[in-house]
């Protein structure tokens, strides 16, 4: 039967194949980063977080399980290590210095360049289990099935938790002037 | 009292968030277009978590940091590392033969032949080319033309190259205490692989790997290691005699370096 691509390169970096390290980190950097940045909500942050899923994914890659896409494992680390940096984080300073204004004045509209910024504002006025299951959903494009895989939690709870994440997204945005 | 089932709004808000999820059964489609038709209150909610999801959909992708991915391959350390053995040249790789082919007569069973490719793919299973020596040693049937004698902590043996029509052969026989590395560089003496037969060995099959990648040979070897590497004229067929840079290392450090003429 023939190697999986993802098993093959994971094999190769196994055996100090440098090249295959770099093709690792080059095709993976862009989305981990990504989901990284939607969890955290600031550049500096993600590209740490990205860092350490990085050199965590390559200290267990003998673990790897090829059963599973190794972009899903990636990811899952990624999303781990943002998660953690965000509760390191939030012990360290409880208020973020770019705090989300949950009370806006009733006449605040938004300009259409601002849109993104308070969409992520809103992912950031989440919880981290709510915004998670947003990111997995809309940025890594993951289903149900494999959302529970990488949280590790039923598929039910992932439904109930992007309902109630997408109906909180909503109100928050109308809050805020933006026409959903 | 049995469970209830849920209130039709609640149903309706999980058929709409699924099927926006792409998630829904041709059922439970069925059964959210019948609750839409009837309520126009749905349709609103519909329409709302649709946009909501296209927003999100639509959020930029970001760009990581232009130095990222070199900040993180500069902190990683790979099982085995590459020794920083610099040769100049690129050759193409190679890609097996259909059919295995004894060299030497007499020498040598089901040895692997590769032939040059022109494709480049660093990747590949090097397990079928390894072969076996039945008898003799291939230094003793064909015409040796030089050889390197070493002998340095930890490390010793022979190694020489001979002919054997269009084909060079190395001669490897080497005793390492600890995993040796030995890196050929083919590409700088425009010779392709052709197989490796192994005569002897004291080590198993984890302790010794073959791996081609940028125009050099790589194997890794530790115990009594006797073995040889069949090289093939990459270019013409001009019988001109070549120059063979060998380099063995231990732990990534440079143990022994030296050029054979044949």
């Amino acid at each position: 039967m023939t190697k999986s691509r993802d098993q093959s390169l994971v094999d190769r970096c196994l055996n100090g194949d440098r090249q295959a390290l770099e093709t690792l980190v080059r095709e993976y950097q862009h989305p981990l980063y990504n989901a990284a940045y939607r969890i955290l909500g600031n550049p500096e942050d993600a590209a740490d977080a990205t860092q350490a899923a990085f050199l965590k994914a390559i200290e267990n890659l003998d673990r790897y399980d090829s059963n599973y896409k190794l972009f899903s494992w990636m990811y899952r680390i990624a999303v781990n290590e943002a998660l953690n940096q965000l509760k390191r984080k939030k012990n360290q300073q409880p208020l973020d210095d770019r705090a989300v204004d949950d009370n806006p004045g009733p006449d605040e509209q938004v300009e259409a360049g601002n849109l993104s910024r308070e969409i992520q504002d809103g992912l950031m006025a989440l919880t981290d289990s709510y915004r998670t299951v947003i990111v997995l959903r809309h940025f890594a494009d993951f289903s149900y099935r494999q959302i529970s895989d990488v949280l590790e939690i039923p598929e039910k709870t992932v439904k109930s938790r992007l309902y109630s994440a997408r109906q909180l997204m909503k109100e928050r945005l109308l809050a805020h002037g933006v026409t959903v | 009292m049995k469970d209830v089932q849920a209130r039709p709004d609640a149903r309706a808000m999980e058929l709409i968030n699924a099927e926006i999820d792409g998630e829904l059964t041709r059922e439970e489609q069925a059964e959210l277009d019948a609750m839409l038709e009837s309520s126009a209150d749905l349709r609103a909610m519909q329409a709302e978590l649709r946009n909501l999801a296209s927003m999100l959909d639509s959020l930029p992708e970001q760009t990581p940091p232009a130095d990222l991915a070199n900040r993180i391959l500069d902190q990683i350390q790979l099982p085995k590392s590459e020794p920083a053995f610099s040769l100049a040249g690129l050759f193409g790789l190679f890609k097996p033969a259909p059919t295995a082919v004894a060299f030497a007569a007499g020498l040598l069973v089901t040895v692997g032949v590769y032939e040059v490719a022109s494709e480049r793919d660093v990747a590949m299973d090097t397990s079928r080319m390894v072969g076996t020596m039945v008898s003799g040693s291939p230094s003793q049937a064909n015409n040796e033309k030089d050889s390197l004698a070493i002998s340095v902590p930890g490390l010793s043996g022979t190694v020489s190259i001979s002919e054997s029509g269009a084909m060079r052969i190395l001669n490897f026989d080497l005793d390492s205490v600890e995993e040796t590395e030995i890196v050929i560089a083919l590409a700088e003496a425009q010779l392709g692989f052709g197989g490796i037969a192994r005569a002897a060995s004291s080590g198993t099959d984890a302790e010794q790997s073959y791996r081609i990648s940028e125009g050099t040979l790589r194997m890794v070897n530790q115990g009594r290691q006797a073995f040889s590497v069949f090289l093939l004229e990459a270019a013409n067929q001009d019988g001109e005699s070549r120059k063979i840079s060998i380099g063995i290392f231990s732990d990534g450090a440079p143990v022994f370096s030296g050029v054979l003429r044949g």
